[in-house]
């Protein structure tokens, strides 16, 4: 009966924050939809590969950003394209799917390379060690312009994933005016996510998924009962890994150039502002949360507007981040299980 | 490698000096604080706020500079203002939030809220630009070997004074002795006598100077930055957990350790033309520390696990 208002007051807050963007926008309210459900779904996807961590297992991962780099990065190499300040154009590369595995895995392996030293220790550490992991992992992709581009990026890629854009796509795109390639990005990003729900939801009813769930609550019995709770432990860290890793391709796809200046630290915190909303735990919360967060992200650029005359790039971003520190703060202290998620299933105290 | 011996010296007594606030706050509150960083900067902000000359461009509001521009008092009055703001955050949030059994994970979320918070206070009043105090030039000279300009030297001697005072004060005062029985046993230290509540307060203050006057003589040294806190509070962590976090004079040595490495790798030959690069080597010297001694060089096995 609880559950059934949950998802009530769900369904309420997307009629209100779509209807926000219906009232405050005129014109092109098509094309803002799109872009703004295309990064809500990218970035509700990686939430979802924080939830694995945090909300099934009870990890504490402020590194994500390093796993979608690395996936990202892994993946675009792969496939042909344009590098750096020369664009040395790199014609061959391998298939697309074939490349998105392979950055997946590279994400995965990143994942167990990181959890080996961390997950034997205290869950405080493992913060510590995964958000210092994505900053060495910026510096070494913006210092090796060789092999990454450094600042200048990576360029011409998004060929690979275009020109398996069907054409309804292509007409729906013209007749609602909107961005073809975005829309295309979006709707498998909502696919994906579909695929990769229902895929977690087989997994946590399956004996691995209740015994990941009973390491979060209580370790010692787990491992008394013959388990080995590091290395199950260390797959989970894996699998939100590698989820994490794909929503990274997506995002490169979305921008259509790779930049490292994309997955800086607050990439990361944007996240975790996504599943606490959304509800830690939950299955759906972090895309629900990753929604209604970009909403709420798009109406502090009108409130900038209140406060600045003509407000420029950084008093826009000043406004937002402000915001985003509030918004998670305020949703810690007040709701910590978010919209969705289950408060008997938060685990909130390491000791 | 050698003419970079006086900034790993400077960048040494910075990062030892802000380890050492931020492992005491950690084994008095067990609070991991993320916006450790932000204190730090909020030191150099308000230095800049109250010191800067009236040509300044630095904050959109305008220049307030009732200090007369003094730049000895203007830190002395921002420090003093740091730790009332580690006060209220005690006062307001921390202290409300252990009262009602928040866990510490929720608590560790929370500071980093905080820290996203205040750090784009500080971009939205003050400029992206990195900005110098109103200090004159001075050019380095040759102390025994180590490039230093005079200025810095100052700042080398004022900060170890201020790492000795630290050090008798914990250890021979008796609020310092509170404080470190508190981190040992919080239990103990209550049937002994000790009101927590208060010791508590008393050290969110005490760190929260300590981080003040650390990004002050940060500002001196290089400039004064919105994002300064969270760049140098990788290498904090880095710090406190090489030296063995909640110690303190563990987590002084352990950063000035990271302090030198990451200006001295500088001069290494394989970094020839990386220099960003300096400082994922402190931050792999973490990882690596974490893999074999997890409870740093001076930690007690109890606090990791």
């Amino acid at each position: 009966m609880r559950d059934y208002k949950k998802y009530l007051i769900a369904f309420g807050l997307l009629v209100i924050s779509f209807g926000y963007i219906l009232m405050s926008n005129e014109t092109g309210v098509a094309r803002i939809f799109v872009n703004l459900l295309t990064f809500a779904g990218i970035y509700g996807l990686a939430a979802i590969g924080i939830n694995v961590h945090f909300g099934w297992t009870g990890l504490l991962n402020f590194g994500h950003a390093a796993f979608m780099g690395i996936g990202a990065y892994t993946t675009i190499l792969l496939i042909p394209h344009a590098l750096g300040r020369e664009g040395v154009v790199i014609e061959n590369g391998l298939p697309l799917p074939i490349a998105v595995i392979i950055g997946m895995i590279a994400a995965a392996l990143l994942g167990l390379l990181l959890g080996l030293p961390t997950l034997r220790l205290r869950g405080d550490y493992l913060a510590i060690v995964t958000i210092a992991a994505a900053e060495i992992f910026r510096l070494l992709i913006r210092d090796f312009e060789d092999i990454t581009g450094g600042v200048y990026g990576v360029i011409q890629f998004s060929d690979a994933l275009q020109d398996l854009r069907p054409n309804f796509i292509t007409n729906l795109a013209t007749n609602i005016e909107v961005s073809s390639s975005q829309l295309w990005v979006g709707v498998i990003t909502w696919i994906l996510i579909l695929i990769t729900l229902l895929f977690l939801n087989r997994l946590q009813n399956s004996p691995w998924g209740r015994a990941l769930r009973a390491v979060r609550e209580d370790e010692d019995a787990v491992r008394a009962l013959g388990k080995n709770a590091v290395w199950l432990k260390l797959q989970s860290f894996m699998l939100g890994a590698s989820i994490g890793g794909l929503s990274g391709i997506l995002l490169a796809f979305n921008y259509g150039t790779l930049q490292v200046s994309t997955f800086v630290p607050v990439l990361t915190f944007y996240l975790w502002a996504a599943l606490i909303l959304g509800g830690v735990g939950s299955l759906a919360g972090p895309a629900l949360g990753a929604v209604i967060f970009w909403v709420i992200i798009s109406g502090t650029d009108s409130l900038a507007e209140v406060f600045f005359e003509n407000a420029n790039g950084q008093q826009l971003a000043g406004v937002r981040f402000v915001f985003v520190g509030l918004l998670i703060m305020f949703t810690m202290i007040f709701t910590p299980s978010g919209i969705l998620g289950k408060k008997e299933e938060l685990l909130l105290d390491i000791k | 490698m050698i003419d970079q011996l006086g900034n790993g010296l400077l960048l040494g007594l910075i990062v030892a000096i802000a380890s050492v606030s931020l492992s005491l706050l950690y084994g008095v509150t067990r609070i991991v604080n993320f916006a450790h960083g932000e204190i730090i900067a909020l030191g150099a902000v308000l230095t800049l706020f109250f010191s800067s000359s009236p040509e300044s461009s630095f904050l959109y509001l305008d220049r307030y500079s009732p200090l007369g521009s003094s730049f000895i008092v203007s830190s002395v009055a921002s420090i003093l203002l740091c730790g009332v703001f580690g006060a209220l955050l005690e006062l307001c949030l921390f202290r409300p939030l252990r009262k009602h059994n928040y866990g510490n994970v929720a608590v560790l979320v929370i500071t980093i809220g905080l820290s996203i918070f205040l750090r784009h206070i500080f971009l939205l009043f003050a400029s992206a630009k990195p900005t110098s105090y109103a200090l004159d030039l001075q050019k380095r000279e040759d102390y025994f070997g180590i490039q230093l300009t005079p200025r810095n030297v100052q700042v080398l001697i004022i900060g170890i004074i201020v790492m000795i005072l630290v050090g008798l004060f914990l250890s021979y005062t008796k609020t310092g002795k509170a404080m470190r029985a508190v981190r040992d046993s919080s239990e103990l230290a209550s049937v002994s006598g000790i009101n927590s509540d208060y010791i508590i307060t008393l050290t969110w203050v005490f760190s929260s100077m300590l981080a003040g006057f650390t990004g002050i003589i940060q500002g001196v040294i290089n400039n004064v930055r919105w994002n300064m806190g969270f760049l140098i509070l990788l290498l904090i962590f880095a710090g406190s957990i090489l030296g063995g976090i909640g110690t303190s004079f563990g987590a002084m040595f352990g950063g000035f350790i990271i302090g030198m490495l990451v200006q001295l790798s500088v001069g290494l030959s394989f970094m020839d033309g990386h220099t960003e690069a300096k400082n994922a080597i402190a931050l792999a010297l973490m990882i690596i520390i974490l893999l074999i001694r997890p409870q740093g060089i001076f930690g007690s096995k109890e606090r990791i696990s």
